[in-house]
């Protein structure tokens, strides 16, 4: 019989060794299937993830109003007779251009989900770049549970935003382009180059990379890069600008550096794509080459 | 009792971590506050077993990796790691102080940042090894947060102190027994 002190070790020992065990299984497990959720996993989302929506809802609230606070005592500094009547015009100027910017955002994408040929479903942002390490936001729908799954494009009027990379019930993570996981098919409209954008290893900002991009076809700083139409994404969708071109000596290919045009700080409402892009009509560039048969013409 | 509490108050501190903090004016890096909590219950050797330390560690990095959508595990492995971290920083040094504490969360902050990054890596090779020049602004936030966030866990764990709720006195009733004058 081991003494009760002893017993007490190899039972720390033992948990701990589980523990260890326990960590190490779910990194295989993340390493061999990153979608994967388990039903403990939704379970877990499902109670927290309300709890999510409501703290991010109150947060900007609280945003919201705290700006307001500051206005109106910059206002009382200045003349303390004027306070009531300037603070009251203040505060409703600022809910006036508050809604008109929500009313041009949603606007804007409407417009887009009217330019998109396929079918989109609205989410809101709940969570974004929680931890620094990896790029990841979190959506919310609003309504078509069941009807998104891993690898739908993730778009808003300014451009891409990213892909669904796991979805538990109406939540959905979703990998944005600048992870460098991420991987979407892009062209240049200049010179009608082609390559594949990923995020950049170990950046910080939110940044992203062309890579394979032929040598011969030269691409120079301030170039649009937009969606090729492949992978699910429509056509055309602005992605963002050459911020940096780097030339490879040795190998074929450009290193193109690209500043996204999505400001994914500040994202709050985004479209789903759900269904896939239908494939271009080649008769169609037969006879109009420069003016694609489908998706964003438009935002161009 | 205890260890569920903990993991809720690790838990509201995480998803505040993942609202709040990201809707500040700045948006640049946020406080590890999941971190503390387990720097918390491994800085506590007296309260927490080690066994104890690992699995509320292991859980919480489990809860991180759901709400920050990271790959399930990175979280829960580097956060375990850090609890036993914590418990052998406790047992060579007395954290005691808002220096030593806010010391103890930047340098854990740090250290994870690391872990982080490298079992990152291991996971999703293609992320490569970068990614930290962050990491030391991030860490000095956590220390900015450590202590307050320290301060607060010891308040619930000392409510919550099972050798007096068996006896069935409060955390005041104690401290008046305790620290009273010897009996005459």
């Amino acid at each position: 019989m081991l003494p009760s002190g002893h017993r007490q070790k190899i039972r720390e020992a033992v948990i701990i060794t589980a523990a260890f065990l326990t960590a190490l299984f779910l990194l295989r497990q993340s390493a061999k299937s990153p979608e994967y959720l388990s039903p403990l996993d939704r379970g877990i989302l499902a109670l927290v993830t309300p709890l999510q929506s409501r703290m991010a809802r109150l947060a900007r609230s609280i945003g919201h109003a705290a700006g307001q606070y500051v206005d109106l005592v910059h206002v009382r500094a200045e003349n303390e007779a004027l306070h009531n009547e300037n603070g009251r015009l203040r505060a409703e100027l600022l809910e006036a251009k508050r809604g008109a910017a929500e009313s041009v955002r949603f606007q804007r994408l409407l417009g887009l989900r009217n330019a998109v040929t396929t079918e989109t479903l609205v989410a809101r942002v709940i969570a974004i770049d929680v931890s620094p390490y990896f790029r990841v936001a979190r959506i919310q729908l609003d309504r078509g549970e069941g009807l998104v799954s891993r690898g739908m494009p993730i778009i808003t009027p300014d451009g891409v935003v990213g892909r669904i990379n796991r979805v538990a019930g109406d939540t959905s993570d979703i990998l944005l382009s600048v992870d460098p996981r991420s991987a979407i098919d892009v062209v240049l409209p200049r010179t009608g180059g082609r390559g594949i954008l990923r995020g950049k290893p170990g950046e910080n900002g939110y940044r992203c990379a062309i890579e394979y991009l032929m040598q011969g076809e030269q691409a120079k700083e301030g170039d649009l890069v937009v969606t090729s139409g492949l992978g699910g994404f429509p056509r055309d969708l602005p992605v963002g600008k050459i911020s940096k071109v780097a030339r490879n000596a040795v190998g074929m290919s450009q290193e193109l550096e690209v500043s996204p045009d999505v400001d994914f700080a500040r994202l709050s409402e985004v479209l789903v794509v759900v269904a896939p892009t239908p494939p271009a009509d080649p008769e169609a560039s037969a006879h109009k080459p420069l003016v694609p048969s489908h998706g964003l013409g438009v935002y161009r | 009792m205890r260890s569920v509490a903990t993991l809720i108050v690790g838990l509201l501190l995480l998803l505040l971590q993942s609202t709040v903090m990201e809707f500040a004016p700045v948006h640049l890096v946020t406080p590890t506050l999941g971190l503390l909590t387990v720097l918390y219950i491994g800085l506590s050797p007296l309260k927490w077993a080690p066994g104890s330390a690992a699995l509320v560690g292991l859980s919480l990095g489990y809860l991180f990796d759901l709400v920050s959508g990271a790959p399930r595990g990175v979280h829960a492995f580097v956060f375990l790691v850090m609890a036993l971290f914590a418990r052998a920083l406790a047992s060579r040094l007395a954290v005691r102080g808002v220096v030593l504490k806010a010391s103890a969360a930047f340098v854990a902050s740090l250290l994870s940042a690391l872990l982080i990054v490298v079992v990152r890596a291991q996971v999703s090779p293609e992320t490569g090894y970068g990614g930290l020049r962050m990491a030391p602004i991030e860490a000095l936030l956590t220390a900015v947060f450590g202590p307050p966030v320290l301060w607060l866990l010891s308040r619930l764990d000392g409510r919550l102190d099972p050798a007096l709720l068996r006896v069935g006195l409060s955390r005041r009733r104690a401290r008046a027994l305790g620290s009273g004058l010897p009996p005459r």
